[in-house]
């Protein structure tokens, strides 16, 4: 008897272990996954088409912080923010990186973001440092759209270069630069906002005058640069609106062994500043992986990874850059810029007063 | 009359694709508008009043007429010669045929543009050049797989009772062609009328479409109620059209008729000229553009090089940082595979109820509605319904695959009804009075059709997968970009390797097209034999 007692007794504490080992391990599971505890975590992290990072700096975070970084192609920045907006609070990814001043209020006013400080916005440029949307977005990298130049088929005409917007109207530049529609590309709108920003009430007219000095209007970049700007590819045409980091992107992907000059340069006059941000978006499942993957793309290691990934200058400070980028980007020491929320307010505005002005 | 031979699982072919359309078109649409609606109040109804939209739908309207017109013009001698006569390359050439299809429109454009130099005037011809072009293969296909049935019996009777040939043609052979004729025009009006690729590369003021339109609206501006007018009016357009293509189609006499094989050459020799000189000019139209880009895949700063073509294996020549541009190859054929058996099972059911009697028939005529839905509100539908919880799909991969049969649904509607609808179903009849079950005597009449129709609309299929650029590149994972997403994303950065290795990456579209569509239609024809070995045993 006392033995099966014991027995009994003996193998009611286990089950009453297991059972409480078993319970144990449920709610520790399920606590797990509601604070989203970093060790096991994925991160979907929203990009445009142009983000790229290297391989190596996915498997430090994963090793530094056990996140699994997914990233979602968003196609361009304009659609990836359309889908955004449309699925705030919502979301279809945890983080959003590529959202630029163009649109930024739009994204804002839409509550797309989550409110995050990153413990990193300090070591930011202080220029870009408040411009964070009141606290919703950081800043990761900043580049200018510029007239860019075919060095060669420029003497070829026999005219300097131009080195202002002014010059652009001038008779001597007739028949020479190729824009994109701002209603359909991003650099296309940048350079309208250049315009907007340097002529005030009078850009329409500057448009006219363009027109008249027979510019030429490409869908897109990659229609522009290649198929008509002269230093791309088929084009007759040695102006073209680009980015100010063109020229080393044009040594970088050139053949080996690579020209040790680029072929191509910048008027540094004109430019208009693109600043891209990343954000928690508001409602993801994981806040906290979210604000970790905001803090790395602001780390050293990425900042540093920035320029030849995706052809940017990084908005920490101090980091160093490639030398191609010391050598041949363009350092534009005024660039023009017009606050997020007039660019809001007005741009339907401007786009169809820009097809006027254009006859289309 | 088929009542007897109809199996009772036919009546059921519907639901399938009714489920398919409901589920991965109809929920998306509502989720879309619900949530359109919730965060905007007003404005549609201002918007569809405005007269630049309707301007706009008049002009696309225009356009898409004459680029219909040309790619008949062109598109139908070349069905005949490529689906009807036995000669050296044919296969090639019906391959071939099917290359500018999936070639991406930015592809496309560029080619355009370095064929025709900066000299010729941009705009609207250029854009219907370019939409004729790629619409080849849709009236080639679809008009060819009626063509290859019609037998020319009828044709040698008008021309022995004294018809000239173009008398005998124009009343025996297009007649009995125009139901395959009117689903391919009406495609062909449709892609022209909604294409948005070829109008913002090449196109001027005079050549915008509705789907340019949205995707100024919903990406530049974010003007969500214009963007919805405008798909709407975009989508009353295009459905307006399929429905009057698909009566025009049905009222045209269909004769009845199984699958032929492939004729001997004529026996003239300027017949046997005319159809070598047809096959070689459109084989040399398709190829022009391809070997522009196997030109600029050679092609550096400093002449020659094969450097572009090597680096396809590199990954620093890639976008991702993570593979070579060559990966893309391997992804983009997983999703054209999966595409094309989506689309061929649920297409091909949505076809069968063409022939089925009742009410069935009207999912046949829905399926092909997804063509006139924008493709930037498909996307964005797709992406609230099935891109976060509860129906997160994405990371399975599902999404780009769904989203590509959508388009290629209609297609394989189109290429398999007037075929199905065609068939000799005396056949059935016989094989039913002769004791057949109905499954059996269906399959007895429509066993071969199905097969060579549905590897016919599978390579379609496979070939809109392939070729499709917005769906990849907003539903994806940007670690795995497919072909066209890769070569959009290295021909959106400068540099003569981006434009190189996005040329090659091109030739290999091209090629892996090629091999796909070569095996499918081997496939097609020997199952054509071994049906006419049958019937003759």
């Amino acid at each position: 008897m006392r033995h099966r007692t014991a027995a009994h007794t003996i193998s009611r504490t286990t089950s009453v272990a297991v059972i409480a080992l078993v319970t144990a391990t449920v709610l520790a599971a399920c606590g797990g996954q509601e604070s989203a505890a970093p060790e096991t975590s994925t991160v979907r992290l929203l990009a445009h088409d142009s983000f790229v990072v290297s391989e190596d700096l996915i498997a430090e975070l994963k090793a530094d912080t056990g996140i699994t970084l997914e990233i979602l192609s968003g196609s361009d920045a304009g659609t990836m923010v359309a889908g955004a907006v449309l699925a705030a609070g919502s979301p279809t990814a945890d983080v959003m990186f590529g959202i630029d001043n163009t649109l930024l209020s739009r994204a804002l006013d839409a509550s797309v973001f989550e409110a995050y400080t990153s413990p990193e916005l300090g070591s930011v440029v202080p220029a870009l440092r408040e411009d964070t949307g009141g606290g919703f977005v950081t800043p990761i990298d900043y580049g200018d759209v510029c007239i860019n130049i075919d060095n060669a088929a420029m003497d070829a005409v026999g005219v300097p270069a131009p080195t202002t917007l002014d010059d652009l109207i001038d008779p001597r530049y007739r028949d020479l630069l190729v824009v994109q529609d701002p209603g359909t590309s991003s650099p296309g709108l940048a350079f309208l906002l250049a315009t907007i920003a340097r002529y005030g009430d009078g850009w329409p007219e500057y448009w006219s005058a363009l027109r008249e000095n027979g510019v030429s209007v490409a869908g897109s970049w990659t229609d522009a640069y290649y198929g008509e700007f002269s230093g791309g590819g088929e084009g007759t045409r040695p102006l073209v609106v680009s980015y100010a980091t063109s020229p080393p992107a044009e040594i970088v992907y050139a053949e080996e062994p690579k020209p040790t000059t680029p072929s191509t340069s910048v008027m540094t006059d004109g430019c208009y500043r693109q600043v891209e941000y990343a954000g928690v978006l508001a409602g993801t499942a994981n806040p906290a992986g979210a604000r970790t993957v905001v803090d790395w793309l602001l780390s050293e290691q990425v900042q540093a990874d920035v320029p030849l990934s995706m052809f940017v200058f990084p908005a920490r400070e101090g980091v160093a850059l490639p030398e191609v980028f010391t050598a041949f980007a363009a350092t534009v020491d005024e660039p023009l810029s017009l606050p997020a929320d007039e660019v809001a307010a007005n741009l339907q505005a401007w786009l169809a007063e820009w097809g006027t002005a254009m006859g289309r | 009359m088929t009542v007897h031979t109809v199996p009772t699982w036919l009546r059921w072919s519907w639901v399938i694709p009714a489920a398919f359309l409901a589920v991965f078109l109809l929920y998306p649409l509502t989720v879309l508008a619900v949530t359109v609606t919730s965060q905007t109040s007003g404005g549609l109804l201002a918007a569809l009043t405005a007269p630049s939209l309707w301007l706009v739908a008049v002009l696309a309207a225009v356009q898409a007429a004459a680029s219909t017109l040309l790619a008949l013009i062109l598109g139908l001698p070349l069905a005949n010669v490529v689906s009807r006569y036995r000669f050296r390359g044919r296969a090639l050439a019906q391959a071939l045929v099917t290359v500018p299809f999936v070639l991406p429109t930015v592809v496309v454009g560029l080619a355009f543009r370095s064929l025709f130099g900066s000299g010729l005037p941009q705009g609207f011809w250029l854009v219907v050049l370019a939409h004729a072009y790629v619409n080849l293969a849709v009236v080639a296909r679809i008009v060819g797989a009626q063509w290859a049935q019609h037998s020319g019996d009828y044709e040698n009777v008008a021309r022995t009772l004294g018809a000239t040939r173009w008398r005998a043609f124009v009343d025996v052979t297009l007649p009995s062609l125009r139901s395959a004729i009117v689903a391919s025009a009406a495609i062909v009006f449709v892609f022209s009328f909604t294409s948005l690729g070829i109008v913002l590369l090449l196109g001027d003021a005079t050549t915008r479409t509705l789907e340019s339109q949205i995707l100024r609206q919903t990406s530049v501006i974010l003007d969500f109620p214009g963007a919805a007018a405008t798909a709407i009016v975009q989508l009353l357009v295009v459905t307006l059209v399929l429905l009057l293509g698909a009566a025009a189609a049905r009222r045209s006499p269909t004769r009845r008729s199984a699958p032929l094989d492939l004729r001997p050459m004529p026996a003239s020799v300027t017949g046997r000229i005319a159809v070598r000189a047809t096959a070689a000019l459109g084989a040399l139209v398709v190829l022009a553009p391809v070997l522009a880009l196997v030109l600029a895949s050679l092609r550096g700063a400093r002449g020659w090089t094969l450097g572009w073509w090597t680096s396809l294996g590199s990954i620093d020549a890639g976008t991702t940082r993570l593979g070579p541009p060559l990966d893309a190859i391997g992804i983009s054929v997983a999703y054209a595979l999966a595409t094309a058996v989506v689309a061929a099972i649920v297409g091909g059911l949505a076809a069968l109820t063409a022939v089925s009697s009742g009410r069935a028939r009207v999912v046949a005529l829905v399926a092909i509605i997804p063509l006139g839905v924008s493709a930037a509100t498909i996307g964005l539908g797709t992406l609230l319904a099935f891109g976060r919880p509860p129906f997160d799909l994405r990371a399975s991969g599902l999404l780009i695959p769904i989203a590509h049969a959508l388009v290629a649904v209609p297609l394989v509607v189109a290429v398999a009804a007037p075929g199905l609808r065609s068939t000799d179903t005396r056949l059935a009849a016989v094989a039913a009075t002769l004791g057949a079950r109905p499954t059996r005597a269906f399959w007895t009449a429509y066993g071969t059709v199905i097969r060579v129709v549905m590897l016919a609309s599978a390579a379609l299929a496979g070939a809109v997968s392939l070729g499709e650029f917005g769906a990849a590149a907003f539903l994806g994972r940007a670690t795995d970009p497919t072909v066209p997403v890769q070569i959009v994303r290295l021909l959106g950065r400068p540099g003569e390797q981006s434009l190189g290795v996005a040329a090659a990456l091109a030739v290999v579209l091209v090629a892996v097209t090629l091999i796909l569509v070569l095996i499918v239609d081997r496939w097609g024809s020997t199952e054509r034999r071994q049906h006419r070995e049958r019937a003759l045993s």
